[in-house]
């Protein structure tokens, strides 16, 4: 399908649940979805619009933590990105897509062990890239990270 | 100076370690090992084990999963030996130096096991293979 | 009392150890040369050794104490003791029924002893070495044998060092198959490229030498250099006549030395290595068989 066809699609299933729809080029949508819709969205995307997961980013901005899922379309040249801020920074939790997405495994665990962010669902919470005896409870690539003794 | 020290100054074993670099120091070394710059007729010898080097070359800013590993390497090397700092990082850990995962600049980790260690910076991003060679002669000035 | 000179000085220990030496420096120079590049100073080799002997000895843990210090030792005695003899039998015509027996053997000591000093070192790396040099040193004896049978068949049965000295074994057909087997065959003896397997240094770090530092590494360096000027005079006694000390012949057996050392290190320059199998594959296969032929061609005279 092309691409006009495919974000036809993507707006007519997630109708009410798109906050922010961005065409930032033509080769990279952003689309903006609350953190609870997050996971319907990228089953969408992967399930039925034949997205491959590219990676996934995790942002610490002022009034959140931002995650970033991308999904390259490559039927249609293009990246779609699905940006979901969730608003509080102590205890942040969304689900996690590595149920149905094995290539997430790994992304999510280190997103968890940098950023904090408790994914539910998750097969293997393990850490992936901090050496063994980092403490707990410090996540390196917060803002208000200070470094850790040792 | 004894005759073994004499003949230290003119067969010197390096054994090459990349402790977390980017590895562009590494090529650097490797560069210096082919037959353009020939170190061996200065006697220079590249060794697979640390126990048979005189010379450990080191690259790279250590991270906290390395430090240790390096501090077991230097401990199996017998002593004469020289450590040499290859590159920024391993000097000072260069635009690493604020990161969370660094281990101390390379000086800092060697001198906490052995004070009396003879560590050789050379600095550079990567260094030219003629500024290492600089740094082996001076180095074996020095011994 | 004479017998310990000789072990000693000249033509055992000093002597072996010093043109060994000077054997390794031509096979840097001649490496460097092929690579387009110069080479190391002449004395390069001896400050190599002297370096090695002023640096502390570390004995790991996990090894056997003596098993690993006795090991290179046992090395060295067996090379200088083939150089006493075979020197022996060349220069004075000193010899006894069944020496060339008593060398063959002792030519495997240094290979025993690199086996026993990578299993004394408790190092996995340097068991698999070890095991390897094993495998290395059963191939590569058969075909050794059975080529230096085809000598002794063409000398008539003799035992004798001296006897070869006297004839030429490679001026039939049978003595040359015998003699192009028998340099293969060294080439892994010394443990060089394409055979250099157990001590593949990109590979297995130092194989067995891998927790040897100091004096015995020394020792094990030394060995190899003793042997790499050993093996081509061994060849040299049973396949091309020896060396005459008198007028001319000193040049001609010098020559004929230098020829097979610059066979051996050329070859070592233009090859890639084996891998173990192969190298099994290659000496009980094709070059087994060449041996064999030898030995019938030898048997029916030619």
């Amino acid at each position: 399908m092309t691409r006009e066809e495919l974000l036809q699609k993507v707006k007519a299933q997630l109708n009410d649940k798109i906050l922010n729809f961005c065409e930032l080029s033509p080769k990279r949508v952003y689309i903006t979805v609350p953190p609870e819709d997050a996971f319907e969205a990228c089953r969408f995307l992967f399930e039925e619009c034949g997205g491959r997961l590219v990676t996934a980013s995790g942002v610490d901005t002022p009034d959140g933590i931002e995650i970033l899922y991308h999904f390259g379309m490559d039927g249609q040249g293009m990246v779609l990105t699905v940006k979901t801020k969730i608003p509080t920074r102590e205890d942040p939790k969304i689900r996690s897509i590595a149920t149905f997405l094995p290539g997430a495994l790994w992304i999510e665990r280190e997103i968890h062990e940098m950023l904090g962010v408790e994914f539910e669902g998750h097969p293997d919470p393990r850490r992936l890239l901090l050496p063994d005896d980092w403490p707990e409870g410090e996540y390196p690539l917060r803002r208000d990270f200070k470094g850790v003794e040792g | 100076m004894s005759i073994f020290t004499k003949a230290l100054k003119k067969s010197i074993w390096v054994y090459h370690m990349a402790a977390s670099p980017c590895n562009n120091c590494d090529i650097e070394i490797l560069d210096l090992l082919t037959p353009r710059f020939d170190v061996e007729r200065f006697g220079i010898l590249l060794v697979g084990s640390p126990r048979h080097a005189d010379a450990l070359l080191i690259t790279g800013y250590i991270n906290r999963h390395v430090a240790p590993r390096v501090v077991e390497v230097y401990k199996q090397t017998p002593k004469p030996c020289v450590v040499f700092a290859v590159g920024t990082c391993a000097c000072s850990m260069g635009i690493f130096a604020k990161s969370y995962n660094a281990a101390g600049p390379l000086d800092k980790l060697i001198r906490s096991v052995d004070p009396d260690a003879l560590i050789v910076y050379v600095p550079g991003c990567p260094p030219k293979p003629e500024a290492i060679i600089s740094a082996v002669v001076k180095a074996i000035s020095a011994l | 009392m004479r017998y310990l000179f000789d072990f000693l000085i000249f033509p055992g220990f000093l002597f072996t150890a010093v043109v060994g030496l000077v054997a390794s420096w031509v096979d840097r120079k001649l490496t460097a040369r092929v690579q387009w590049r110069k080479g190391p100073p002449f004395l390069q080799p001896f400050y190599d050794i002297l370096k090695l002997l002023g640096k502390e000895v570390i004995v790991p843990e996990g090894s056997k104490g003596t098993g690993f210090l006795t090991a290179p030792l046992i090395g060295l005695a067996g090379v200088t003791l083939v150089s006493t003899i075979l020197w022996g039998a060349n220069l004075w015509g000193r010899a006894f029924v069944g020496d060339l027996i008593v060398v063959i053997y002792l030519l495997t000591l240094p290979s025993l002893a690199i086996i026993l000093g990578g299993a004394a070192s408790g190092n996995p790396i340097s068991g698999l070495g070890a095991s390897r040099e094993m495998k290395l040193l059963l191939s590569y004896e058969l075909p050794f044998l059975l080529a230096i049978a085809t000598a002794i068949i063409k000398l008539g049965g003799s035992l004798r060092l001296a006897d070869y000295t006297e004839t030429l074994v490679v001026g039939s057909v049978s003595g040359v198959i015998a003699f192009i087997v028998t340099l293969l065959c060294a080439q892994a003896k010394l443990g060089l490229v394409p055979f250099d397997i157990p001590e593949a240094e990109q590979e297995i770090m130092g194989g067995p030498l891998i927790e040897y530092s100091g004096a015995p590494l020394a020792a094990f360096k030394l060995t190899k250099a003793m042997m790499l000027f050993v093996l081509p005079v061994f060849l040299m006694t049973v396949f091309l006549g020896g060396f005459h000390p008198k007028g001319i012949h000193i040049l001609w057996g010098t020559l004929k030395y230098v020829g097979i050392l610059i066979v051996i290190v050329l070859l070592r320059n233009t090859n890639p290595r084996l891998r173990i199998d192969q190298a099994m594959r290659w000496f009980w296969g094709p070059w087994t068989v060449l041996a064999l032929a030898g030995v019938v061609l030898a048997l029916l005279g030619y």
